[in-house]
């Protein structure tokens, strides 16, 4: 644009210099042109002619001539005549020249041909007295290069009678002109130069200043903050106070460092709040598995039956449990059990739960009398709905027979002299802990030598998998059926593979418990 | 879990749909904490459950709690699947089910 605009007005200022010059010259020229005519006389054109350059007459005129063409500072004055036919050619008659110029005259009489088609436009123009004015210029100058560039006044000789005899011509070196043009264009030149380095410096400075150094800064900082993380109180808002987009995106990075470094704070206080509860929730684990009798085989002297349970909670503490223990030296009693919910609160009142089912077996009480009880004493301080079913069993060893009493568990699977599992479905009273004053009921079954009594929870039964399909008790019996003669260690095995199997990629969705007593 | 509910004068049903377990049972628990004001006659439509766990089981506990103190509650139309739940917890001799 600057560059344009400063070509637009040097090419203006070079036009007006040269028309301004140009026109000095033409009328420098011109004077000239016509004081010179003044000391030819047109009339004695044919005797200056036929003098062959050497009558008195010829020289004085040719002396008034030189003296002026000196005295002038003119280059050439000469006085020619054109071939009037096609103009092509010009007789060169009065011929004199500056001294200090190194050029060398024209003999009187010497032809040449018209020098351009300009110079023969302007002889024909002046014979034929068609030319506007009384006089002609030609200029020669192609440019501020051209060092020869010189003009040309023309003035036609008229005799008397008014008819052109011949041309007085005063060319005039314009060296002052290419001078002038020359300097004043190098001036421009080396004007714009300076001006392009002042807009390009200033531009620089000025994009170094505005945008690059505060990017700079924003980049510097936005590498620091990721590589240490915190911020330093000094805000970049503070230095780049950039109104434009640049600005915008330093208090964005601002916002953004105060906001990270609050979340990461927060998220620290987070992770250690959470690694405090899973330490605790671990211990929580530890201590429920170790309330359950984890050893086995739990009576290593006791050849009369075998026993094995397993507990998996589908979170780190559960709410399913499995206990047994041994009343007196034959009866064994077998607690399956299920406290609605899972997580922490279902842990503490499986606890609490257990605890009160351990304390009233052991007294020896009969199973309905146990779970009764239970009931009544859970109810008194359950606060929070919570309920536990409980299957409560006591296999009397010497004969087999098993007093048992359900409070809304799952069914028992027994094998019995048939030789395969199948669900035994007893009689159920409500759950535990659901509503006071409930009555349970108890009945007996008996197991024989090799009889098998699988408890369970409903984990097992609703284990789902990724279709939202349930195990189902059909499964688990199935799963029991493969080797029913086997140990109960090996029967939970074939349970839990079955269910691992089936569940496939679901996760664990309930706490999952399975005790197994066999007479031998 | 879908929860509809129905209200006329003192009467409300709750239509249930999908599976009340864990995840899903807080989500009746919160309704029923406001819905039961004033009900004198409570209804569940289970109709449409498909499953229902002990979680489950424990806010319909807690809605027979509340009803027996303040009018009657009904469950109705249980799958056999639920009502099979309901057979084994013993939850069929507390509910009254029709």
């Amino acid at each position: 644009m600057l560059i344009v605009f400063s070509t637009i007005v040097s090419v203006i200022g070079y036009r007006g210099i040269t028309e301004a010059l140009l026109d000095q010259y033409n009328k420098g020229a011109l004077l000239i042109a016509n004081t010179a005519a003044l000391s030819v006389n047109a009339d004695d054109m044919d005797s200056y002619i036929n003098s062959g350059g050497e009558t008195q007459e010829y020289k004085a005129v040719w002396e008034d001539l030189s003296q002026l063409c000196n005295s002038s500072g003119s280059t050439f004055i000469y006085v020619i005549q054109p071939d009037v036919t096609d103009y092509e050619h010009i007789t060169f008659f009065f011929s004199t020249i500056n001294e200090e110029t190194s050029y060398t005259l024209y003999d009187f009489g010497y032809v040449r041909q018209t020098t351009n088609d300009d110079y023969k436009e302007k002889y024909k123009k002046l014979y034929e007295g068609t030319s506007s004015s009384e006089s002609e210029i030609v200029i020669r100058d192609k440019g501020y290069i051209e060092t020869d560039a010189h003009i040309t006044a023309m003035v036609p000789l008229k005799d008397s009678s008014g008819k052109t005899r011949g041309i007085l011509c005063v060319q005039r070196q314009m060296e002052n002109l290419t001078n002038v043009r020359r300097s004043y264009v190098r001036k421009v030149n080396a004007a714009l130069v300076i001006i392009a380095a002042i807009v390009v410096i200033g531009q620089c400075f000025y994009l170094y200043r505005v945008f690059l150094r505060p990017i700079q800064k924003i980049t510097n900082e936005a590498g620091r903050f990721a590589r240490e993380n915190v911020t330093t109180g000094e805000k970049l808002t503070n230095s780049v106070k950039n109104k434009d987009e640049i600005g915008v995106l330093a208090r964005s990075i601002d916002t953004m460092e105060e906001q990270i470094v609050s979340y990461v704070d927060n998220l620290t206080k987070v992770t250690a709040e959470k690694e405090r509860i899973s330490t605790e929730l671990s211990l929580a684990t530890k201590i429920q598995t170790s309330m359950l009798p984890g050893i086995f085989p739990p009576y290593p002297h006791r050849s009369d039956f075998s026993i094995f349970a397993s507990m998996t909670p589908a979170k780190e503490v559960g709410g399913d449990f499995y206990d047994f223990f041994l009343i007196d030296d034959d009866h064994l009693a077998m607690i399956i059990a299920d406290v609605s919910g899972k997580g922490i609160p279902a842990a503490l009142f499986m606890m609490a739960s257990k605890i009160l089912l351990d304390n009233l077996g052991l007294s020896g009480a009969e199973p309905v009398e146990v779970l009764t009880k239970a009931n009544e004493q859970i109810c008194k301080d359950n606060k929070a709905d919570m309920f536990v079913t409980v299957w409560y069993g006591v296999l009397e060893i010497s004969t087999g027979k098993v007093k048992a009493a359900n409070a809304g568990h799952e069914y028992p699977a027994i094998k019995g002299k048939d030789g395969v599992f199948t669900l035994f479905k007893d009689k159920h009273g409500f759950v535990l802990g659901g509503m006071k004053g409930m009555k349970y009921h108890q009945y007996e079954f008996q197991m024989d030598h090799g009889d098998t009594l699988f408890l369970y929870t409903d984990g097992v039964p609703e284990a789902n998998n990724d279709k939202d399909e349930m195990f189902g008790t059909d499964r688990m019996i199935d799963a029991l059926n493969t080797q029913p003669d086997a140990q109960p260690e090996i029967l939970l095995e074939n349970v839990k593979n079955s269910v691992t199997k089936f569940v496939n990629d679901a996760e664990q969705f309930d706490d999952l418990t399975m005790l197994c007593i066999k007479r031998t | 879990m879908v929860i509809n509910k129905r209200q006329e004068a003192g009467k409300l049903t709750i239509y249930l749909e999908g599976r009340l377990d864990t995840s899903t049972s807080p989500q009746l628990l919160k309704e029923l904490g406001t819905a039961l004001k004033g009900i004198t006659e409570l209804e569940f439509d289970l109709t449409l459950l498909e499953y229902i766990s002990s979680a489950g089981l424990r806010v319909l506990l807690a809605a027979q709690k509340t009803m027996n103190d303040q009018g009657t509650m009904i469950v109705k139309n249980p799958s056999e699947m639920v009502l099979e739940i309901f057979d084994i917890t013993g939850f069929s001799d507390v509910l009254t089910i029709k």
